[in-house]
């Protein structure tokens, strides 16, 4: 590989510094935005940096018998944000527009120097980084079991892709017969078919087996792109293992099945954590089909669509509930990656 | 003694039994089985009651065109094929361009490289609904982009993002798109670089080639096999994007034909040609995939990095 000039290589590091910027500068902001409270989520403009702090000027009037309390922003503005002499309902504001858990008993303790001394005090408290994520699962009505719904509609979905998917993919790579092209060619449509096209007419066979709203009948669906893909990412690897490894196995008195378990399936397991890379992130993150095949039992991914509507007032709730979506997806993806490197000579989606 | 013979000649007999139903005549037979009836039962039945639907009219009759008619008739039908459309080009293209170029980048070893990589991955394995509302977020007019452009001092007032209709949503949509989707362009194609041996550019420069005329030349074309593939593949997604269309936008604002049927099946599932225009509008984006992936077939006969494995 020819080196590259000095030019070249400023051209380089631009263009990679902007593409990284292009990717983590969105997210900064969608982090911060996650565990804004419902104060700083209308502060503008806004910083990328999280924020873990909420400061207040606290002061009391002595016409209204009040607690004055101002909302200072990041960049040092004062807002007002609520006047009142009920410790309680102070309390109560705090949690819910500051993220900020106090009793009322604690706040009194903290403002008593205000009111003897009649100056106004700053403030600062730790907001709560959770308070988004329950306030998600307690207005997202079945939240908690859309999540669980999720894990199961995942598990089910790699089940069935890989368990028919690898016998298809073993057969394909191991056995001569009539009719292997027309399998691939199949195969090859059945892949690339929109689910969106079969979820509508599938709903109609759910709905005949008693499989329609279930997570088993969600996985089915699922299962139709996976297990052509898991054939072929399988199949692929099949053809490259050593065959006379299991013949020596049949020779030591290993019948079919056993070293197919000990022998062949051990030395797939890179194709097979990638298909079941492709089944998870096919069933985690569909929204549609979910929505057509399900009605009182939605997946994650629908809940959170569900939350989000067409709304464009309290996003920090949403952005919490998708922060849950995310992480599973992306150690998964990045765990099974390492796998998936290890054939990437062979195959590459 | 008599006993375990028998029992010893009945497991034989078993065994006997089981190897003329399973040997390498049908072995291959009884591995497919279960995913042929699987596919006969949830995928080809499906397809069968999607073309009746199609083709016969609310009250049950036969009609050719009577469904295609209605759907040509719905006032959205034309927007949504055009945004699909205009969508499908540009996203694709934009994804492609800037991904190759990554890709070329990305290929070469250098201090960092793995980590950068790792960073440019990480939206591709975000849910999709995230993506609506990482971006939402920032659509919004007090949202995090306004909040850039104004401490950059680009702008004076804010950009209301989320009121944009006709191609100017669509472009803003195929930006968030990009975000998302580059990433799976730019492995396949970094995958197909690996496979290039380093050889073939080598012989190149020795001919005294400059890079650009290398890669224009020599890498490009041996690339063409993952092209065909990231493209293809890029297309088929993009025809059916919908979700964060109608997460950021709402629905019916911009209609794509994906976005149709989510609209068809759920805020107005309840009116009696709904049903009858989802099926439609999902027929036709089926056949659209459904020919693009005839085209794909085609031009990619053998090699690609699709059928690779399979057929040796």
């Amino acid at each position: 590989m020819k080196r590259l000039n000095p030019i070249q290589r400023v051209l380089l590091g631009l263009i990679l510094t902007t593409a990284i910027i292009a990717v983590v500068l969105p997210l900064m902001f969608f982090l911060a935005n996650a565990f804004s409270n419902s104060t700083e989520i209308y502060d503008y403009p806004k910083t990328p940096l999280m924020s873990f702090t909420v400061t207040v000027d606290v002061s009391y009037d002595q016409v209204t018998e009040e607690y004055v309390i101002k909302y200072v922003d990041r960049r040092g503005d004062v807002k007002n944000a609520i006047n009142s002499s009920s410790m309680l309902l102070i309390s109560n504001y705090f949690e819910q527009y500051f993220s900020v858990y106090r009793t009322p008993e604690e706040l009194e303790s903290q403002f008593e120097e205000v009111l003897t001394s009649g100056e106004t005090i700053r403030l600062t408290y730790a907001k709560n980084l959770w308070h988004n994520f329950k306030t998600f699962f307690f207005i997202t009505s079945k939240a908690d079991e859309a999540l669980i719904n999720s894990i199961v509609v995942v598990i089910y979905t790699i089940i069935i892709s890989l368990t028919l998917g690898s016998m298809s993919g073993y057969a394909i790579a191991r056995y001569r017969f009539k009719g292997k092209d027309q399998i691939n060619v199949f195969l090859l449509i059945v892949r690339m078919f929109p689910t969106v096209g079969i979820s509508i007419p599938l709903a109609v066979i759910l709905i005949r087996y008693n499989l329609f709203d279930t997570m088993l009948g969600l996985a089915i669906l699922y299962s139709l792109p996976n297990i052509a893909l898991t054939a072929w990412i399988t199949s692929s690897i099949f053809v490259g293992i050593n065959r006379e490894l299991e013949e020596a196995s049949l020779v030591f008195g290993g019948n079919g099945f056993q070293t197919f378990m000990k022998i062949t399936l051990p030395l797939a397991l890179p194709a097979m954590a990638a298909s079941s890379m492709y089944a998870f992130l096919t069933a985690w993150n569909d929204t549609i089909s979910a929505l057509i095949l399900t009605n009182d039992h939605p997946t994650l991914a629908l809940a959170v669509y569900q939350a989000i509507g067409d709304n464009t007032t309290n996003l920090q709730y949403a952005a919490a509930g998708s922060i849950i979506l995310i992480i599973p997806a992306l150690i998964f993806t990045f765990v099974v990656r390492k796998y998936v490197n290890q054939m990437w000579g062979s195959v590459s989606v | 003694m008599q006993d375990i013979k028998s029992k010893k000649t009945i497991k034989e007999q078993l065994k006997h039994g089981m190897q003329t139903i399973i040997n390498r005549k049908t072995a291959p037979f009884w591995l497919l089985f279960p995913t042929f009836l699987y596919y006969i039962v949830f995928w080809l039945s499906p397809i069968l009651i999607s073309i009746k639907e199609v083709f016969t009219s609310l009250d049950g009759q036969f009609t050719l065109f009577g469904n295609f008619i209605m759907i040509f008739q719905e006032n959205t039908f034309h927007d949504a094929i055009l945004n699909t459309a205009l969508f499908a080009v540009v996203s694709v293209l934009l994804q492609f361009i800037i991904a190759l170029m990554l890709a070329l980048m990305l290929s070469r070893k250098f201090k960092g490289q793995k980590l950068i990589l790792f960073l440019i991955m990480i939206p591709m394995a975000i849910t999709p609904t995230a993506v609506a509302i990482v971006w939402k977020t920032g659509l919004i007019s007090s949202g995090w982009i306004n909040s850039i452009l104004q401490s950059f001092h680009l702008i004076d007032e804010v950009i209301p993002f989320i009121g944009l209709r006709g191609i100017d949503a669509v472009m803003m949509i195929i930006l968030i798109d990009t975000w998302t989707v580059m990433p799976s362009v730019m492995i396949i194609l970094i995958a197909g670089l690996g496979n290039i041996p380093e050889e073939t550019k080598e012989a190149g420069f020795i001919f005294g080639a400059n890079r650009w005329q290398v890669i224009k030349d020599i890498v490009i074309p041996l690339l063409k096999p993952s092209i065909i593939t990231a493209v293809i593949l890029r297309m088929i997604a993009a025809v059916q994007v919908w979700a964060i269309v109608v997460m950021v936008m709402g629905f019916s604002n911009v209609p794509f034909l994906v976005e149709r049927i989510a609209y068809f099946v759920g805020p107005v599932s309840g009116l009696p040609y709904a049903q009858k225009l989802a099926y439609t509008y999902s027929f036709i984006t089926a056949i659209i995939v459904f020919i693009a992936t005839l085209i794909y077939f085609k031009i990619s006969k053998r090699g690609t990095a699709l059928d690779g494995g399979t057929q040796k």
